[in-house]
C-alpha cells in the first residue's frame, strides 16, 4: 500500500497557492494599479513628444528604452507584491548595510557626470543605486523603528533612528547628490512622523535640521568654509532671486520658465515647441521633462500629469490606514512622502519655486533606474494593500 | 521531555513578537497625522496647479514671447555700397561678393576652455592669428550682440570646411558680403580714398546719422565725403538658431536693404590715368636732368580742372597706394608695406597724404600773377612800366639774386611774367613794402580774394588752407615763448619779408589746389570757382524703385573777385608769352603743342630733411597754366616735390595732361631756359 504523500502534498500546495494567488489578485488595490499603469503610459507618451527631435533619424530611441525599462519595472512590481513585506522588517539589517555598501560602492568606483558619481557602469547598462536606495532606505528605517515600536517615545529612539539615517544621507551627499539625499531626509522625517515620534521631538529634529541648512548654504561659505560646492550653494538659493543671474545658475530656470510659459492653455506642439527642440531647455528629457511637457503640451498636458500624481498619493496614503501592522504603515508612509517630496520638488523646480536639484519626475523623466524603482516601491505598497486589515479576503 | 519539545518548536515557529507585530491600531493620534500628510498632499498640488495656472495661463503670452525671442537673432544685412563713376560712367569703385566669418561673442561657450579651444580652431581654419580675434572680440565686449567680423573675404574652402562642422563652432558662422573692388588698382586713390569699419569713437558722434557698430564707412576721399549716398540702408533679417547659437534657418529679411546710390564724378578716367602718368614723367624727367636735389624727386601732386565751372578733371597724387589693401580683412603687415601706417609712412614718402589739397608747399614764380594782378589793382605799376631785370638787388643792406644771374634788361609787365624775372617783382614787393601801414597788407589782402590761406571748399578732406603770411601773423607766431632768441627782430614784418612774398617764398605756403583755382580765375576772366568733383548722385533701380538721378545741393557759383579785366589781359599776355615767345620759361615746352597753352614755371625753395638728417634746400618744381589761351577749358597745376626747375619736371608733366585732354601731341620740344 503505498500511499503517495508527496502527491498529494504537491496538490494541496498547489491548491493553495492557487488559492493564495486568488485571494492575492483579488485583494489588489485595482485603483492603484490603474492610476499606476494610466500615469506611466502618459509618461511614455509626453516621452514621445519630448524626445522626438532628440536623436537625429531615431524619433523613438527614447521612448523605446523608456519602455523597456517600464517593463522591467512592471515585473519588478509583480515581485514587490508577491513578497510579504513582513520578510523586509526581518532582514532590515542587512538591507541597509546593502543600501550603504552600494552607495559606497559608487563613490569609490562610480561614472562620473556632471561632477557628480552617480552611476555603476555594468557595461550593457547604467545603474544608479540612490534611486533603489530611497526604497531600501525607508525599508529599513522602517524596520529599525518597527522594533522598537513600544520605546518610540524615548528620545534615545529617535536619536538612533536618525543618527542610523544620517549615514546613507551622509554618503549620498558626499556623491554629490543633494537631491537625493534631501529626498531621504524627507523620507526620514515622513517614516518619523508616520511612526508616531513625539511631536517634540520631531520639532527638536527640524530645528537641527533647518540649523544644519542655515550653517551649510550661509554661515560656512560666509566664513570661508566651503563644505557645499558654490554651484550646489547657487541652486539651492538661486530661486531666491530668479533675476540675479540669467546666465549662470539660474539660466536652467529662466529657460524652464520661458518653456512653462510658452506652453499656455493647449501647448506649441511636438514641432512647435523651440525651447526643447532647440535646446534652450536643459536636461529637457531628464531632470526638466516635466517644462518640456508643459511647453508642447499646454496647461492641460500638465494637469492631467499632476492630477495622476494626485490620484497616486491618495491611494497611497490610504493604505497606510488600511496597514496591518506598523512597519507597513512606516514602509507605506515613508514611499508616499517620499514620492510627493519628489513630485513637489522636480515639478516646483522647473517653474521656479523649488532649489534645483538633480530630482527625476516619477514615471515621467526618461532613465531606468527611478522607472523600476519608482514601480517596485508602488509593488511594495501594493504588497501592503494586498495583506491589509479589514480588506475583504 | 516536553519542555525540550518546547524549545524545540518555538525554535521552529517564532512566537508573534509582541514589539513589533502587535496588532497596529489606527489610533487618533496616528489617524491626525495620516490626515496632516493628507493636509500636505493637498497643500502640495494645490500649489503646484496654482503656479501652472499663473505660468501657463495668466502670464503665458510674456513667456511665450521670451521663447520667441530666445532662438531669434536680429541680423543687420548690410546694403552694398554704391559704386563710384567717373563723369561718363566708367567705373571706378565697384563691389565684389565676398563671404565673411563672423563671431557672435553671446553665442560663444560658456566655459573659458571650450571658447578657447574653438577660436584657436577658428583662427587656424580662416589663417588670422588667435591674438587678432581675441582682440577684435575684446573690442566688441560691451555689446554682445552684433557679431565680430573676424575674417572678410573667406575663400570657398574655409566657409565650406566651416559650414560642414557648424555643429562643433557654435557662435560662429558665414555671411555674405560686399567687398570693395578696384578695377584700376591705385588709380586715383586720394580721390576715391577707402572704407573700413567704422570706429567705436566714430560710432559715438555719428548714432545719430544712424551708423551702428560694424557698420562700413568711407575713410577718406570721396567715401569720406559722399558717404551719405554712398551707403545705402541697412535691411533687417532674422535668424533662428538653437541655444548654442547655432542657426536653425537661413536668414529671413524683415526689411530690405536698399543698395547705396552711385555717384558720378567730374573725374575723366582717361585724364586721371594720363595725370598719374605724367607724375612719373615729371619725376623721370627731374631725375634725368641730375639737378641739385632731383635724385630725390619722389612725389607730386597735379590737378586738372574746368576753369569754367570748377570741376575737377584729374586730380594725382604720388606717392600713392592701393585702396584695396583696405577691402576685406585688414592686414597690418599688408598696411606697413603700403606705407599706411606711422611707422612706416615716413621712408615711403607719405603715400596716403594726397598732396594736391592736403600739403601746402611754397609757390615760388607762380605766384607771381598774383603780385601782377595785386600790383595794378593798387596802382603800384602800370602795364607798361619798365623796370631794370636785374641779377641781383639789394635793398637795406640785403641781396637778393635773380635766378639767372646774367640777366640785365628793362623790361614791362608782361615780359617780367613770361621771362619769370625776380627782381623785377622784388622791386614790386619794395613798393609794397612802401605802402602807407593804415592800408594794411594789400599784396595779402588781394591773394586772399584770389582764394590763398583759406580752403578752396573741394568736396575732399581734410585740405589744408596753406599760409599767408601777414604782419600780423608775424606779430602772432613769433613770441617771447616760441622764439625765446630772436623774437623780438622776426616779429617785425621788414622789407624782406615783402620782396620775398612777391615771387612766392620765404613763409608763403600754397595747396596745388589753390593754384589750380588761382590759375582758373585768370582763365575764366576773374571769377573764383569752387573746385569739386561730385557730378551727380544716382539712385539704381532696386526692388521696385526705378532709378534716378537725386538732387544734391549745388556747390557755390563762380564768385566773381572783381579783378580789373585790363589787369587780367596784361597777366593772361605775359602768360602766354611765358610759353610762347623767345625768351618764355616754358617755351621748350609748350611752344610747339598745337593748342595755345599758357602758363608759369615755377621753381619753390623749400627746406627739407631728405631722410638722412640733414635737412637743406630743395628746389620744387611748379608748372600752372590753362589752355586753349583765347577761351581755356582745362587749368593744369603740377607739382613735383625736389623736382627742381619748373621747366624741366612740372612743366612736361602738364603737357602730357593736356595732350591727352587735347588729344594731340607735341609736335616738336625745344631746349628749357625757367625758373
Amino acid at each position: 500500500m503505498a500511499v503517495d504523500y508527496v502527491a498529494r502534498s504537491r496538490a494541496r500546495t498547489r491548491r493553495r497557492e492557487t488559492a493564495d494567488v486568488a485571494a492575492l489578485v483579488r485583494r489588489l488595490d485595482w485603483l492603484l494599479i490603474g492610476f499606476v499603469a494610466l500615469l506611466v503610459a502618459y509618461g511614455l507618451w509626453a516621452v514621445a513628444g519630448i524626445t522626438r527631435h532628440d536623436i537625429a533619424g531615431d524619433p523613438n530611441y527614447y521612448l523605446v528604452r523608456q519602455s523597456v525599462y517600464a517593463a522591467v519595472g512592471a515585473i519588478g512590481l509583480v515581485a514587490a507584491v508577491v513578497i510579504d513585506p513582513e520578510r523586509y522588517r526581518a532582514w532590515w539589517r542587512p538591507l541597509f548595510l546593502g543600501t550603504v555598501g552600494m552607495i559606497v560602492l559608487v563613490i569609490l568606483r562610480g561614472v562620473e557626470s556632471n561632477g557628480s558619481k552617480r552611476w555603476l557602469d555594468f557595461g550593457f547598462f547604467r545603474f544608479q543605486p540612490s534611486e533603489f536606495g530611497k526604497v531600501f532606505f525607508v525599508l529599513a528605517l522602517a524596520g529599525f523603528l518597527a522594533e522598537r515600536a513600544q520605546k518610540l517615545g524615548e528620545a534615545r529612539t529617535t536619536f538612533r533612528a536618525v543618527g542610523l539615517a544620517c549615514v546613507p544621507i551622509a554618503l549620498v551627499f558626499l556623491q554629490p547628490d543633494v537631491g537625493t539625499a534631501m529626498v531621504y531626509a524627507a523620507a526620514l522625517a515622513a517614516i518619523l512622523f508616520v511612526a508616531g515620534t513625539p511631536w517634540t521631538h520631531l520639532a527638536g529634529v527640524a530645528a537641527t535640521t533647518v540649523l544644519v541648512a542655515v550653517v551649510l548654504l550661509w554661515a560656512a561659505p560666509a566664513g570661508g568654509v566651503h563644505i557645499l560646492k558654490p554651484y550646489q550653494v547657487n541652486r539651492l538659493t538661486g530661486f531666491f532671486h530668479p533675476q540675479s543671474d540669467p546666465g549662470g545658475a539660474t539660466y536652467n530656470i529662466a529657460q524652464s520658465k520661458n518653456a512653462i510659459g510658452a506652453g499656455q492653455l493647449r501647448g506649441r506642439g511636438v514641432n512647435g515647441a523651440t525651447q526643447t527642440n532647440y535646446d534652450f531647455l536643459p536636461a529637457h528629457h531628464t531632470d526638466f521633462a516635466f517644462a518640456s511637457l508643459a511647453e508642447e503640451r499646454g496647461f492641460v498636458g500638465a494637469s492631467i500629469l499632476l492630477g495622476l500624481y494626485l490620484l497616486v498619493v491618495w491611494r497611497g496614503l490610504r493604505i497606510v490606514t488600511l496597514a496591518r501592522d506598523a512597519f507597513s504603515a512606516i514602509v507605506a508612509g515613508g514611499i508616499v512622502f517620499g514620492l510627493l517630496f519628489q513630485i513637489f520638488v522636480n515639478v516646483g523646480m522647473t517653474m521656479g519655486i523649488a532649489p534645483i536639484t538633480g530630482i527625476p519626475a516619477p514615471f515621467l523623466s526618461v532613465g531606468g533606474s527611478s522607472m523600476i524603482a519608482n514601480l517596485v516601491a508602488v509593488g511594495i505598497l501594493l504588497a501592503i494593500h494586498v495583506r491589509a486589515r479589514g480588506v475583504r479576503r | 521531555m516536553a519542555r525540550r519539545a518546547k524549545e524545540v518548536l518555538s525554535r521552529r515557529f517564532l512566537p508573534r513578537d509582541p514589539r513589533t507585530v502587535g496588532p497596529y491600531r489606527l489610533t487618533p493620534s496616528l489617524a491626525l497625522r495620516i490626515g496632516v500628510l493628507g493636509m500636505l498632499a493637498l497643500v502640495v498640488f494645490a500649489v503646484l496647479f496654482l503656479r501652472l495656472w499663473a505660468l501657463q495661463v495668466l502670464s503665458g503670452a510674456q513667456y511665450l514671447r521670451a521663447a520667441q525671442n530666445n532662438q531669434l537673432r536680429t541680423v543687420r544685412v548690410q546694403a552694398s555700397r554704391g559704386p563710384i563713376l567717373d563723369r561718363y560712367g566708367r567705373v571706378l569703385v565697384t563691389n565684389r561678393a565676398g563671404t565673411e566669418v563672423q563671431i557672435w561673442p553671446s553665442d560663444l561657450p560658456k566655459r573659458r576652455s571650450d571658447r578657447v579651444r574653438e577660436l584657436r580652431e577658428v583662427a587656424r581654419i580662416v589663417e588670422v592669428p588667435l591674438w587678432q580675434i581675441a582682440a577684435a572680440i575684446r573690442k566688441h565686449r560691451n555689446d554682445l550682440l552684433t557679431p565680430v567680423t573676424v575674417k572678410t573675404g573667406a575663400s570657398e574652402v574655409q566657409v565650406g570646411y566651416l559650414w560642414e562642422r557648424r555643429e562643433d563652432f557654435p557662435g560662429v558662422r558665414t555671411a555674405n558680403t560686399y567687398l570693395r573692388s578696384y578695377p584700376h588698382g591705385s588709380l586715383g586713390a586720394h580721390i576715391l580714398g577707402y572704407v573700413t569699419e567704422i570706429s567705436p569713437a566714430q560710432v559715438k558722434v555719428l548714432a545719430k546719422q544712424g551708423y551702428h557698430p560694424g557698420d562700413e564707412i568711407g575713410q577718406a576721399g570721396i567715401e569720406a565725403s559722399y558717404d551719405r549716398y554712398l551707403r545705402g540702408t541697412a535691411g533687417v533679417a532674422k535668424l533662428v538658431v538653437d541655444s548654442l547659437g547655432r542657426p536653425r534657418t537661413h536668414l529671413n529679411p524683415s526689411t530690405m536693404a536698399h543698395p547705396g546710390n552711385a555717384v558720378r564724378l567730374t573725374i575723366d578716367l582717361k585724364l586721371q590715368q594720363a595725370a598719374e602718368r605724367a607724375l612719373q614723367i615729371g619725376m623721370e624727367d627731374a631725375r634725368a636732368s641730375q639737378c641739385y636735389g632731383c635724385w630725390n624727386a619722389n612725389g607730386g601732386a597735379i590737378v586738372a580742372l574746368d576753369p569754367r565751372d570748377g570741376s575737377v578733371r584729374a586730380l594725382a597724387s604720388w606717392p600713392t597706394y592701393n585702396p584695396s589693401v583696405y577691402a576685406g580683412r585688414v592686414s597690418l603687415r599688408g598696411l606697413d608695406a603700403a606705407g599706411l601706417t606711422p611707422k612706416t609712412a615716413q621712408p615711403l614718402n607719405y603715400p596716403a597724404l594726397d598732396r594736391a589739397v592736403d600739403a601746402a608747399y611754397p609757390p615760388g614764380s607762380t605766384w607771381k600773377p598774383v603780385t601782377a594782378l595785386a600790383a595794378l589793382e593798387e596802382g603800384l605799376i602800370t602795364p607798361y612800366e619798365n623796370l631794370q631785370c636785374t641779377g641781383s638787388y639789394t635793398v637795406a643792406g640785403h641781396t637778393f639774386n635773380n635766378w639767372d644771374p646774367a640777366a640785365n634788361a628793362w623790361m614791362d609787365l608782361r615780359t617780367a611774367v613770361a621771362a619769370s624775372c625776380d627782381t623785377y617783382f622784388y622791386r614790386v614787393g619794395y613798393r609794397f613794402y612802401g605802402l602807407p601801414a593804415r592800408l594794411g597788407p594789400r599784396l595779402q589782402a588781394w591773394a586772399s580774394r584770389f582764394g590763398f590761406g583759406a580752403s578752396t571748399g573741394v568736396d575732399l578732406s581734410p585740405e589744408r588752407t596753406g599760409l599767408l603770411p601777414t604782419p600780423d601773423w608775424r606779430k602772432a607766431t613769433y613770441t617771447k615763448k616760441t622764439d625765446p632768441r630772436g623774437w623780438e627782430i622776426d616779429r617785425l614784418w621788414k622789407p624782406g619779408d615783402s620782396i620775398q612774398l612777391a615771387i612766392g617764398q620765404k613763409d608763403l605756403l600754397v595747396t596745388p589746389m589753390q593754384m589750380a583755382r588761382f590759375y582758373a580765375m585768370i582763365a575764366n576772366g576773374g571769377s573764383l570757382v569752387t573746385p569739386h568733383l561730385l557730378m551727380d548722385v544716382e539712385q539704381p533701380p532696386s526692388n521696385g524703385r526705378r532709378g534716378a538721378v537725386l538732387p544734391t545741393s549745388p556747390f557755390a557759383a563762380p564768385e566773381p573777385t572783381n579783378v580789373d579785366a585790363g589787369a587780367l589781359e596784361v597777366v593772361r599776355q605775359g602768360l602766354l608769352e611765358a610759353t610762347h615767345s623767345p625768351f618764355g620759361t616754358s617755351v621748350g615746352v609748350f611752344g610747339g603743342f598745337p593748342v595755345a597753352i599758357a602758363g608759369k614755371t615755377g621753381t619753390a625753395e623749400k627746406t627739407i630733411d631728405p631722410g638722412d638728417g640733414y635737412p637743406r634746400i630743395f628746389n620744387q618744381s611748379w608748372w600752372c597754366g590753362y589752355g586753349p589761351a583765347d577761351s581755356p577749358t582745362l587749368v593744369v597745376c603740377a607739382l613735383i616735390e625736389n623736382g627742381g626747375h619748373g621747366g624741366t619736371a612740372a612743366a612736361p608733366a602738364a603737357l602730357h595732361v593736356f595732350e591727352e585732354f587735347f588729344h594731340t601731341q607735341v609736335s616738336t620740344t625745344g631746349p628749357v631756359h625757367s625758373d
